[in-house]
Formats: C-alpha cells, structure tokens, sequence
C-alpha cells in the first residue's frame, strides 16, 4: 500500500523550475530516503508532502500529492490537520524554549487535548519510542536545551511521535549530530517503521544504504532514480545516479 | 580523478603486473615443453613466489578500500571482481609453475608423436589466447571479447575430454614411455584447470562491467553442452 | 625566504597595527571620559541639595525652595500613561510586521514610515499632539494629552525593538511548531513570543528612559510651569522633571537663587533613567536565563 503518492508535481518559485514532474509512491511502514546535490529539490519535494512550502511567498505547485489516499492540496483541507497527519523532524535539533515534557506535550496542547492524564501517558510513550525515556524520565521538567544535540534531537522525533501522525519527514535528520548519536537516529528509524512511514532526506550516502527499504535519486528538480535501496548502491541505472553514489559527480 | 580513482588505479597496476608475471609463467611452460631449459623453468619457480607477494598485496589494497572508502555501485563491484581476478590469477600461477617443474623432470623432451597425438601444444595455445584475450577484455572493460573467451573455453574442455582416450591409445602402441604420458596427462589436466580459472576471471569481468551474474547461467549451459 | 626571518615590511605592519590601535583606544576611553565628567559634575552639584524634604514637597519660593514632588510625580503618571499607550500599539505592530504581514510594498511602506516616524524631531510631536489632542480632541492640557504625545513619540522605538527581537528569533522554532500543526497564532504566542521577551522588554524599558527624559512633546500638551499639588485625574495638568528642570534654570524667578534646585532635578532626572537602564539590564538576564537559548 502507497502512504505517499504524487503525480507528476512541478514546483516553482517564482520563476524557478524547482521540480519538474515527479511522480512516485512511497510505500506504507517502509522508509524512503531521498538522495541528491543540494539544490536538486529533494527537501522541497519532501516539504510538499506537509504543506511546508506555503510559508514561503511565491511558491507554485502543480499535480496531484495524495497522503494516504486523500489530496493534500484540495480546498477542504486543514495544514494544521494535515500536519498532525505528517510529522516532520528537522536538520538541526530545533526543541522549543521549554521544558523536556512541555516540547513533548507542545503538539498535543496546540492540538487543544486538554486531558492531563491523557498527555502525560501520551508524553511517556512517545518518549519512549524515541529512546529516550530512560535517559529524560528524571528530568522531565528541566530545559530541553540542557540535553546534548542528539537528544535534543530524539526529543524532536518524540515531539513528532506525540500527535501520532502516520508519515514521518525528516530532512537531514543526523546531519548536525556526532557518529554515535548518528547511529541512535539509524537505530531508531528501523525500529519506527513498523508503525510509521518514512521519508528521510539525507547527504550521507552510507546513511541512506543503511537506514531505507527504497532510495529515490533527485538531479535538478527531476527523478532521476527511484528502486530499492540494494540495487541503487549496487548497479544503478543512471549514470547520473552513478557518479553521484561513487562520487564522481560533475 | 579522485582519490578513490588514484587508489582504484594502483590496485589495476599490480594485477596487471601480476598478469605479466603469470603470462610469462604460462609462455616459459610451453617453451621449456619445446627445449628442456632449466635455468627457464628455475626462473618460472621463482616468479612463482612473486606472484603470492602481489596476490598478498592486492587482497590487502582491496581491503582498504572497503574500510577507507565505502565504495558503492561499479566502484563496490570493480574491488569484488579484483579480489575473485586475483585469486583465479595466482591460481592459474601455481599450475604453471606446476606445469614447468614437471617439463623440468620429463626429459628428455617430450616424444614429437606424444606430443602431437595428445594436441598438447594446441591446448596450450589455446590457453594462452585465452589468458591474452581476457586481459584484454579487462584492460578495455570489452564484456564481448570476455564473453568470447567463456566460449573458447569449451575447445579446451573438448581437447581435455579426449585426453584419456588418445593416452590410452599411445600406452598401447608406446608401453615404454608411459612415465612421459602420465606427465603429458597432468599437464593437460592443469591447463583445463588454468582455463577454468580464466574462465572465472571472464565471469567476474561482465559481472562487474554489466553488473550481470553470467556464472550460474554459463555452468548450467556448459553442464547441458555435456550431457 | 625561511620561515622565522622577519619579512622587510613586517616593522611597518607592526607600526601601523600599533597606531590603529591607540587611536581606537583613545577615542573610545575619551567618549566614556566625557560622559563620567558630565555626570560627575552633575551628581556632585546636585547630591547637596538632595534630602527626604526634596524629594517629599512642593516647590516653595518661586521654586527657589522646597522640594520637587509634583514633577516626579507628573513623570512618573506620563511614563506609565505614554507606556500604556505605546506599548500595546508598539508590540502588536512589531508582531504584525515580523510575524503576519507578506513581504509586500506596504509592509515596507509602513517600515519606512515607522523609520521616518523615529527620526521627526520631539518639538514636532509636541506641536502635532496639542493640535490633534489638545486642541482637535479637546483634551485639553492635561495628562492624557501629554501621555499620548510622548507615547507617539516612543512608538517607532516600540515598534523597531520588538521587530528586532522577533526577528533574531531563529525560523527553525516556527517552522518547528508549525509543522507540529500548530497555528500562527499559537507558535507566536506559545514559543516566539516567549523567546523574543527578554529582548522585547529591554527594548520598552530603554524606551522609558527616553520618554522620561523628553521636554518638547510635554511642553504645548501638558507641562505645567508651577502647579504645588498632585494630579487627580488623567484630565489634569502636571508638572514634569525635565520641563522643571528647563523652566528653573531660564525662566524661573531667580535663576540665580534656583541654581541649586536645577542640579538637584538634574540629579533626579539621571538617577531615575540610570536606574530605568539597570533595571532593563537585570530584567533582560533573568528572562534571558530563564528562556535560555542555544
């Protein structure tokens, strides 16, 4: 089954042809990672999938993005429903002023749950799909900018997990964060896959042999390649995919 | 060029090295089947130590580009072939110099009936084309010419199929020079051996320029061309 | 040539690092200097004439004698009067052109007019107020008149602080909460706000400093030149430190005589602003502190 699903989507900015019709799917509770030169339109791409690009002026989209069957872009859709729906993990660890248990709650207050008991359960569990719990559960009320940057940025994917949306974005994920907190991220997708599907934008060639079912290569705004993971890194297709995974590019 | 291509390209210097090492291992083989020369076959024997220092050397380069350089795609496939190449090379090595010490123990020279009866010299040209033509293949990255030489191996198998039948033939008529027989057996027994390995090399050759598996398809071929 | 030999232009490199540097040292510790001799004078003349009865009653004499209460008092109803305008106004504003408004010709329109607004000279808001306020509005002189003025007056401040702050707010916090479907709204208030605080509230305190210390706006909208009682209501005039402090040292009874109660207000008038200033200080490290940032 497709979580994701686009149909030839191009995308401007102003003037400039970002994306240039892609048309892919991505499969339900498997990870996807995106790869790519900066500039080729991969985190754009990934962003469309949560309406992150309407925060920016000028920006066109055309085709058709269906989240789990329904049409993201159609009229009668909410963002903020649809955001709860696709949950988004960011390049550098970004937790909000506050403590490690109110970044957690964040999703759900804003969310208008109001029901303490209900959160703090919520606020655990999430936690504890991110492996974190046993590290924070001693100082749930202590700032979340005293954790290190790979916590903080576990915090974000609990963040993320609270308000159970059924996709996961995340650009760059580990990009700021040392190896063995690099490895933790890695570890942690395997394990949320099976609830979750994934879509993770990544520089980190290795990263994205280790961590997705799927890899789809992007070159100035187009798909270039998309196949599963293995045959990508062992016999691409492309040349262009070629010479980007063995780093002979241009 | 990048690193890994500098690196890349040093490792494809030593196995050609290598290959000029084994080729000429091979090539003083079928001199020496023509001229009884020791002083040749003490220099087949001593390469033949050459040979294991830069197979030692090539595994090793190998290895560090797996642990240095995570090479993916043709880089990952290229560094597989090199490592199987290598081996099927130092191989093929050892059963030449096999070959030149038991020339160096058969004199006098082997008897021109023999040698024409049991197509030893044929046989070891063949394989020596073969040898040839799939270094070629490899230095040009030419999938057809290696794909030739998976099916010049069959002329070879053919010629090693009879061996049996023609030795028997010549102990009947020859009982007194059976010890130069069971030498010329040997001998053809290690060059369908040597062909085999080249055949190998073949393989790995259009696996990792094609990235196409030919080695299960091409034995269940060659197991029907027997039946 | 070998490492470790000087270079033929290294003692002219030398030289002319060293003069750069006495002259950026010079000039900064002269400005520092200035502004200790000037306040020193100040303080020294005034501190004599500063007792409880000073700061404790009304003007006596022809404000030859007596104390300054009414003027402390009529700052202290314009500040917080000014403040109650300003401040509203000034920070929505901040928070609509930061958070809200398109990047569209009218928002840099009304930038550019918020800028220009900064730069009109006070006597100008004073002559606008008492048209407008005084006279339009039929405020009369009065309190409410005055504190409208010289909250016009701080408004551009208001506004650019509080846009300042907002935007040192790095858009990884928005962008964070949006995507948690959070509306704008909520990540303003719930996480922008609360961040961008310490330095909001630095900027609306400086702000006060700046008010407390302006006589032209006052001067045509409410400034009273002798008035020995308290206010009752935002409708009454009063008396202010600034106007005082002008109206003693030119045209009091006896300049001569007032001299002493100048240096005393003077004195007031830099104490309650240099507390106004630590006090912006302190509050900007505890909310820094408390609302730590990466």
């Amino acid at each position: 089954m497709n979580s994701v699903e686009t149909k030839d989507v191009h995308l401007y900015y102003g003037d400039f042809h970002a994306l240039k019709g892609i048309t892919m799917a991505m499969r339900k509770n498997q990870v996807t990672a995106f790869i790519g030169p900066s500039g080729c339109g991969k985190s754009t791409y990934l962003r469309c999938f949560n309406r992150m690009n309407d925060l920016i002026d000028g920006v066109k989209i055309e085709g058709d993005i269906l989240i789990d069957g329904v049409d993201i872009y159609k009229t009668n859709i909410q963002v903020d429903d649809l955001r709860k729906h696709v949950g988004m993990v960011f390049q550098k660890p970004n937790p909000f002023p506050k403590s490690i248990f109110e970044n957690v709650a964040y999703g759900l207050r804003v969310n208008g749950t109001k029901d303490k008991q209900f959160i703090e359960e919520r606020v655990e569990r999430s936690l504890q799909q991110a492996a974190l719990w046993d590290e924070v559960k001693d100082k749930l009320k202590k700032s979340a900018f005293e954790l290190s940057g790979g916590q903080q940025q576990r915090l974000c994917i609990a963040r993320a997990l609270a308000i159970e949306p059924s996709v996961l974005l995340m650009d760059e994920p580990a990009s700021a964060l040392d190896p063995l907190s690099t490895a933790k991220i890695e570890e942690l997708i395997h394990q949320l896959k099976e609830n979750y599907t994934i879509v993770i934008v990544t520089h980190n060639m290795q990263q994205a042999g280790r961590v997705s079912d799927h890899t789809a290569f992007f070159y100035l705004g187009e798909l270039v390649e998309y196949a599963k993971t293995k045959t990508i890194f062992t016999n691409p297709k492309d040349q262009r995919t070629q010479n980007y995974i063995t780093g002979r590019f241009g | 060029m990048n690193q890994l291509d500098k690196e890349l390209l040093q490792i494809k210097t030593k196995v050609e090295e290598m290959w000029t090492l084994v080729d000429f291992q091979l090539t003083s083989g079928k001199e020496a089947l023509l001229s009884s020369d020791e002083e040749l076959a003490r220099r087949v024997i001593k390469s033949g130590k050459k040979v294991n220092a830069y197979d030692i050397k090539i595994d090793r380069m190998c290895e560090n580009i797996f642990a240095l350089f995570n090479p993916v795609a043709i880089d990952l496939r290229w560094v597989l072939a090199i490592l199987k190449i290598n081996s099927n090379l130092e191989r093929i090595g050892d059963y030449a110099e096999s070959i030149a010490s038991m020339l160096k123990e058969a004199t006098p020279p082997i008897e021109p009936t023999l040698l024409e009866e049991s197509r030893l010299l044929k046989m070891f040209e063949a394989t020596e084309a073969m040898l040839r033509d799939v270094r070629q293949a490899f230095l040009e990255e030419n999938t057809e010419l290696a794909r030739q030489v998976i099916k010049q191996d069959k002329r070879l198998n053919k010629i090693h199929a009879k061996t049996d039948k023609v030795l028997m033939q010549y102990f009947q008529t020859n009982p007194d020079n059976i010890y130069q027989s069971l030498k010329v057996a040997g001998i053809i027994r290690k060059l369908e051996r040597i062909g085999d390995h080249t055949t190998n090399i073949a393989e790995e050759i259009v696996f990792y320029v094609d990235a196409k598996v030919v080695k299960h398809k091409q034995k269940k071929k060659r197991n029907k061309d027997k039946e | 040539m070998a490492f470790g030999t000087p270079s033929p232009s290294h003692k002219s490199k030398k030289l002319s690092q060293s003069i750069a540097f006495f002259v950026f040292r010079l000039l900064s510790f002269s400005v520092v200097a200035i502004l200790l001799v000037i306040l020193g004078f100040i303080l020294v003349q005034g501190i004599s004439v500063i007792s409880w009865e000073f700061l404790t009653q009304m003007p006596r004499e022809g404000m030859t004698e007596g104390g300054i209460l009414p003027a402390i008092v009529g700052t202290l109803w314009l500040v917080v009067g000014s403040m109650l305008f300003a401040f509203p106004i000034g920070v929505l504003s901040g928070i609509y052109i930061n958070e809200y408004a398109k990047d569209s010709w009218l928002k840099r329109f009304v930038k550019l007019m918020t800028n220009n607004l900064a730069g009109v000279p006070s006597i100008v808001f004073g002559l606008f107020g008492m048209t407008l306020f005084v006279n339009q509005l039929g405020f009369g002189d009065s309190i409410l008149a005055g504190s409208l003025t010289l909250g016009l007056l701080a408004l551009p401040v208001v506004i650019r602080t509080t846009e300042e702050a907002l935007k040192s707010i790095d858009n990884s916090f928005r962008v964070g909460s949006l995507a948690l479907g959070a509306t704008k709204w909520q990540t303003t208030s719930r996480v922008v706000l609360p961040m961008a605080f310490p330095n909001i509230i630095t900027g609306l305190i400086l702000s006060i400093g700046r008010v407390s210390g302006e006589t032209a706006p006052i001067l045509f909208t409410v400034a009273a030149y002798f008035l020995p009682k308290l206010p009752n209501s935002i409708f009454d005039q009063v008396m202010a430190l600034p106007y005082h402090l002008y109206v003693i040292s030119t045209s009091g009874t006896n300049i001569e005589a007032s001299r002493a109660m100048a240096y005393g207000t003077a004195f007031v008038l830099i104490v309650i602003v240099l507390l106004v200033n630590l006090l912006a200080n302190w509050l900007r490290r505890y909310y820094g502190k408390k609302v730590k940032m990466n």
